[in-house]
């Protein structure tokens, strides 16, 4: 980093330490791997100052550190919300003759928010050493990745509606919680009430929904996070399908809700059903997602049994009839019918070749 | 491109594909990419997601797969029985993200985990039969269905629950559960079909489903090869389960071929003692399936056991199979000729296991009765299937007991045969008359000869069904000399008894018109004949013999005359001459009236009724004949009659006839035997009549007629001279000969002369034979040296 090659540069170097020795690595994460911290964790670890010329001294204006948390908006580059900043004075303006190793610590440091790296939205934690300089400052970053862990939810209802468009399809579905951790497994099953579409196939699709902005500048983004078959072929009444999920094998986070008034992430589960003449039935239904911490999932499980089998308490029910009481978190729903112009938000998947528009939407339940 | 091969097309293409998938995934695996390969399995399987096969390529595709399938399954229970388990493998394949791949992938892993845990068992079973629920389409579903039926087949727990002890291994009960739900399910795919694409292909789809039953019906076979299901757990689980099932699809393919599925499958023990649940299923059947058929089939297995297992016994098999039957047609609203061959399965149940008892076919054909009655049938066309339903059931009893009399004992019998139409009665009256007389069955008293013969009464007598227009005569002809045949099969040992038979007979036949009692009445004269001999043979013991000989010569005398009633001649005349002849036989007081009696009666048959030459000649022919054979007239009655028969013999229109009649009745003064049993031997009479043809002869016209008239002559005379005839000379002899040979060369010759010249020659050999050989001993032919030859 030296400009026009002249007078005295150094590298910038920073190793952090765990408080419990351990390092734990973000696994998802492809590129550098990175330390995962926890709110209220100490962040604290060492600079060295390298010098690249031995001989000749490093003048400074002072060494600093700081813990910054910030969020920016992809479409406002430059304009970065920084929701905490933390700064440490590690030298005082002067001279350094040799490699030089300061030591820092950021007590307990509050980390509301969960890395988050978004379509339009990026939530980041750094540690940025700067040396002051006249001319130019000598500058380093170090990302860290911040996971927020929950406590069990005190309240987890299981899922359950009676949906339908009259005359035509009455569906019952059942998803056994809300909440569902990030290795959690969705477990479930769809009883059919009436049938009088040729179906196709049934999927569940996990939608995530990245919502920006606000007020009229509110820009929504869905991704399909995963789409599972659910059922092959055209069911008759009285079926039940028996629905599991293991959502340890995608890319998910936890449900975000406007973290800092900038930016939600939310998960929906989508249950579609598509017909011969490839028209899309789908309702959606919100979920949370929650992260567990690590420790209480390891050894829980002999991985060398499966786990959620029908036979288990939390295994699909697949035979059994619906429960006649109904009791359900979410208020009776319906099931939507999609076209792809006038409801882009809820079909993630149209291809655009829904060449039928068609108006749904009837509240089937009698409640 | 044609649909056929259009199918081999996209089959090929698939086929191609999972060879395809299927070598990477094997390279995968001999590599320990386990992932790699279960990313290649998951392709491969992926083929099966297709919807453009028919059942046919689609088993193909299917059969390739997991034949594929079983290299990966290979690979997993090494690996894990090394110890080397995959961690979550049962979670990783079911990221799958297509349902059809990854329940094919959580099947065959599923099994890994079982073969190498037997503690998984249980859980996983159940977990698989659950999950494939998600499949909902039908040939998809069965397949994969069949799949996991297939896997698990050799892992089902098959030992007994016992409440007591735990079973992590699982129990027959849980096996019986997977099956159960496994049919289920299967059974609803299968029935679906059905109703899946357009109505006008129902041919095709019914074909199809065809070709598919028996993976539905494996499910079956899987539960009868579960030892451990006792007779009890058959009735309190899985037949129940089965039936349940099986009413509840309303599916009358589905229905009658798992009913047919559950008697085939399972063990005949197991039918006998849950009969009743069975036939009560089968009355909530679909009402276009045909339960008839799949309860005779039950009825014949359960038949076939019970006459094997005499310990069957103890289930009231008739008893119970009556009632639900009886429910079943309550129920059902059966076709007529269903219920009928319902009983016929009845009885020959009856028949086969029961034979003493003869109330259970009574029972079934009361049954029968009481339908028609109840429907208000009166008569059934043979045309109709109940008819020839019904026909079957009546031949049962008839071809098992093969005794007529115990037959007869079916109080109900009878009163069956009058619901047959006119050809219906007659099929089963022969029927009944060819087993009697195959089985030598005998009829030994009036009553019972009253019921066979109003049993077989089309065949006795006009019926008022009768359709108009001639019958076949030939069949006719064999109809009737059947029941002239069976005319010798009612027979009692007492005569008295039989005597009162023939008179019953006789009452019946009488009623038969014209052209049957030409068939039946002359046996029935023979009955008589022979009785008479009969009595005749127990003089000694019987008194009353002669009274009672008379009377039957009396009753046969009447008989005969009905037939010449029936503008018959020549039968009578046969008749009367036999009796004629019986009766010369048997000597009772004033026998000689009534030979006398008989004779005349043929000789006036002769004389006024038989107007035909032919008829005439081979009248004569048997009158003189019987005549030389009676011998019980004194000479007062028997003058006359020689006379009478050389006299009408002598009036035969033709010469030639004349001729040989007037031969013939020579005997009657030579051979025949006056009433004290001395040959009459009346040489000049003897002459008088051989003069007299050779009269005769010579007014034919025709040479080879006169020539071949001589040739016999010369053979009477020959006759006569070795017999002793002294008016027989060797001039005489010389003259004939003479005159033959002077004819003889001017014959033309043809096939009938040569025939002539042959007898000729042979006469004359034989003379010249005995002439030559004539020695001491043989001094009859020394006189005729002077014999020109």
């Amino acid at each position: 980093m030296t400009f026009f090659g002249l007078g005295q540069t150094a590298e910038l170097e920073i190793v952090l330490d765990r408080p419990d020795g351990k390092k734990k690595l973000d696994e998802s994460s492809k590129k550098d791997q990175s330390l995962i911290y926890y709110d209220g964790e100490t962040v604290s670890g060492r600079v060295n100052v390298i010098l690249k010329k031995s001989s000749s001294r490093l003048e400074h204006q002072g060494i600093k550190v700081e813990f910054i948390g910030q969020i920016e908006m992809y479409y406002d580059r430059g304009n970065h919300h920084e929701f905490t900043s933390l700064v440490k004075e590690l030298a005082r303006p002067g001279e350094m003759l040799q490699n030089t190793s300061y030591n820092f610590e950021f007590l307990n440091v509050e980390k509301p928010y969960e890395t988050y790296t978004g379509s339009n939205v990026r939530l980041r934690y750094f540690l940025r050493v700067t040396v002051i300089r006249r001319i130019y400052d000598i500058v380093k970053e170090m990302d860290i990745i911040v996971h927020t862990l929950s406590s069990y939810p005190d309240m987890n209802n299981s899922i359950k509606m009676e949906v339908g468009i009259e005359d035509c399809l009455h569906i019952e579905f059942e998803y056994n919680k809300c909440k569902y951790h990030l290795k959690d497994v969705i477990v479930g099953k769809i009883y059919f009430l009436l049938v009088r579409i040729k179906i196709k196939h049934m999927e569940i699709a996990i939608i995530k929904r990245e919502t920006t902005g606000s007020g009229p500048n509110t820009f929504n983004e869905n991704e399909t996070i995963a789409k599972y078959e659910i059922m092959d072929g055209a069911p008759v009444r009285g079926e039940s399908i028996p629905i599991r999920v293991f959502l340890a094998g995608y890319d998910l986070t936890p449900t975000m809700r406007d973290v800092n008034k900038r930016f939600s992430v939310r998960y929906f589960l989508n249950l579609v059903l598509m017909d011969e003449e490839d028209r899309r039935y789908f309702k959606q239904q919100e979920i949370t997602l929650w992260r567990k911490g690590e420790k209480h999932l390891k050894g829980m499980q002999n991985r060398n049994e499966p786990s959620h089998l029908v036979s288990g308490k939390d295994g699909p029910k697949g035979s059994e009839a619906p429960r006649t009481t109904t009791q359900s978190v979410q208020p009776s729903g319906s099931i939507d019918n999609t076209d792809s112009e006038n409801d882009h938000n809820h079909s993630p998947m149209n291809e655009g070749d829904d060449e039928q528009i068609r108006s749904s939407i009837e509240d089937s339940t009698s409640e | 491109m044609t649909q056929m091969e259009d199918q081999e097309k996209q089959l090929e293409f698939a086929l191609a594909s999972v060879q395809k998938q299927g070598v990477h995934m094997k390279m995968c695996l001999d590599k320990n990419k386990l992932m790699e390969a279960l990313k290649h399995a998951s392709a491969m399987l992926a083929e099966l997601r297709t919807s453009l096969l028919s059942p046919k390529s689609y088993y193909e595709l299917f059969m390739k797969v997991t034949n594929e399938l079983c290299y990966l399954d290979l690979y997993l229970v090494e690996e894990f029985e090394r110890g080397r388990k995959v961690d979550d493998l049962y979670q990783i394949i079911q990221y799958a993200g297509n349902i059809v791949p990854r329940l094919y992938l959580l099947i065959t892993v599923g099994l890994v985990y079982i073969k190498t845990n037997t503690n998984l068992k249980r859980d996983l079973l159940k977990d698989l039969v659950e999950m494939c629920r998600g499949v909902q389409h039908p040939l998809r579903g069965l397949f994969l269905r069949h799949y996991l039926l297939q896997c698990s087949k050799n892992v089902l727990p098959d030992v007994p629950d016992n409440e007591e002890t735990e079973h992590p291994e699982g129990t027959v009960r849980d096996s019986i559960d997977f099956i159960l739900m496994n049919f289920a399910e299967m059974n609803k795919l299968w029935v679906r079909m059905q109703h899946q694409g357009h109505s006008r292909e129902k041919e095709r789809r019914e074909k199809e489903r065809e070709e598919l039953k028996i993976l539905v019906g494996t499910n079956l076979v899987r539960l009868s090869h579960l030892d451990s299901i006792t007779l009890d757990k058959y009735r309190k689980i899985v037949l129940p389960g089965i039936l349940e099932q099986i009413v509840s699809c309303r599916d009358a393919i589905a229905q009658e071929y798992l009913m047919e599925c559950i008697i085939q499958v399972f063990p005949d023990e197991f039918h006998l003692y849950t009969l009743n649940v069975f036939l009560k299923s089968c009355c909530e059947l679909q009402p276009s399936v045909n339960v008839k058929t799949i309860v005779i089939l039950m009825i014949n297995r359960l038949t076939v056991f019970t006459f094997h297992n005499s310990n069957a016994s103890e289930v009231k098999l008739f008893e119970v199979l009556t009632e639900q039957i009886a429910n079943i047609i309550q129920s059902r609203d059966l076709p007529l000729e269903d219920t009928v061959s319902l009983q016929a399965a009845m009885v020959g149940l009856a028949l086969k296991c029961y034979p003493d008892n003869l109330d259970y076919v009574d029972k079934s054909l009361q049954t029968i009765s009481d339908t028609f009655a109840k429907r208000k049938i009166e008569k059934i066309s043979h045309k109709n299937p109940v008819s020839r339903e019904l026909m079957a059931l009546m031949k049962l009893p008839i071809d098992n007991y093969n005794d007529l009399l115990l037959v007869m004992k079916l109080k109900h019998f009878p009163e069956i045969i009058e619901y047959f139409d006119y050809t219906g009665r007659k099929t089963i009256a022969i029927y009944l008359l060819q087993n009697a007389v195959q089985c030598r069955t005998m009829i030994p008293s009036v009553e019972q000869a009253d019921i066979v013969l109003t049993m077989v009464s089309p065949l006795v007598k006009d019926q008022p069904d009768q359709p108009i227009g001639e019958e076949d005569p030939e069949d006719f002809a064999e109809e009737q000399s059947l029941l002239g045949r069976f005319v010798h099969h009612m027979k009692a040992d007492e005569p008295d008894l039989q005597f009162k038979i023939l008179m019953a007979e006789r009452e019946h036949f009488s009623l038969g018109g014209n052209k049957r009692i030409c068939y039946t009445l002359p046996p029935l004269v023979f009955q008589a004949y022979q009785l008479a001999l009969i009595y005749s043979g127990k003089r000694e013991q019987d008194e009353l013999w002669e009274k009672k000989c008379r009377k039957i010569f009396q009753f046969c005398h009447q008989t005969i005359l009905e037939l010449t009633k029936a503008e018959l001649a020549e039968l009578p005349l046969r008749l009367f001459l036999q009796g004629a002849l019986t009766i010369s036989q048997i000597n009772f007081k004033n026998y000689e009236t009534v030979a006398y009696e008989f004779y005349s009666q043929a000789f006036t048959l002769y004389e006024e009724e038989i107007s035909e030459s032919k008829c005439q000649l081979a009248a004569i022919i048997l009158l003189i004949g019987t005549f030389e054979k009676i011998n019980c007239f004194d000479e007062e009655n028997a003058e006359p009659v020689r006379t009478q028969c050389a006299l009408a013999a002598s009036k035969l229109l033709k010469k030639p006839d004349q001729c040989r009649a007037v031969a013939i009745s020579s005997h009657l003064f030579w051979s025949a035997q006056n009433n004290v049993g001395q040959p009459l031997q009346d040489g000049k009479r003897v002459m008088d009549c051989l003069k007299k043809c050779v009269r005769i002869t010579k007014q034919c016209m025709e040479v080879s007629v006169q020539v071949q008239l001589f040739v016999e002559l010369l053979n009477y005379y020959v006759y006569f001279y070795e017999r002793g005839n002294n008016n027989v000379s060797v001039d005489i002899l010389n003259q004939l000969i003479g005159q033959i040979k002077k004819e003889i060369t001017g014959l033309t010759p043809n096939e009938e002369t040569e025939q002539i010249t042959k007898h000729f020659e042979n006469t004359i050999a034989y003379l010249q034979n005995r002439i030559e050989s004539a020695d001491t001993e043989d001094s009859v032919y020394k006189a005729l040296e002077g014999l020109t030859l």
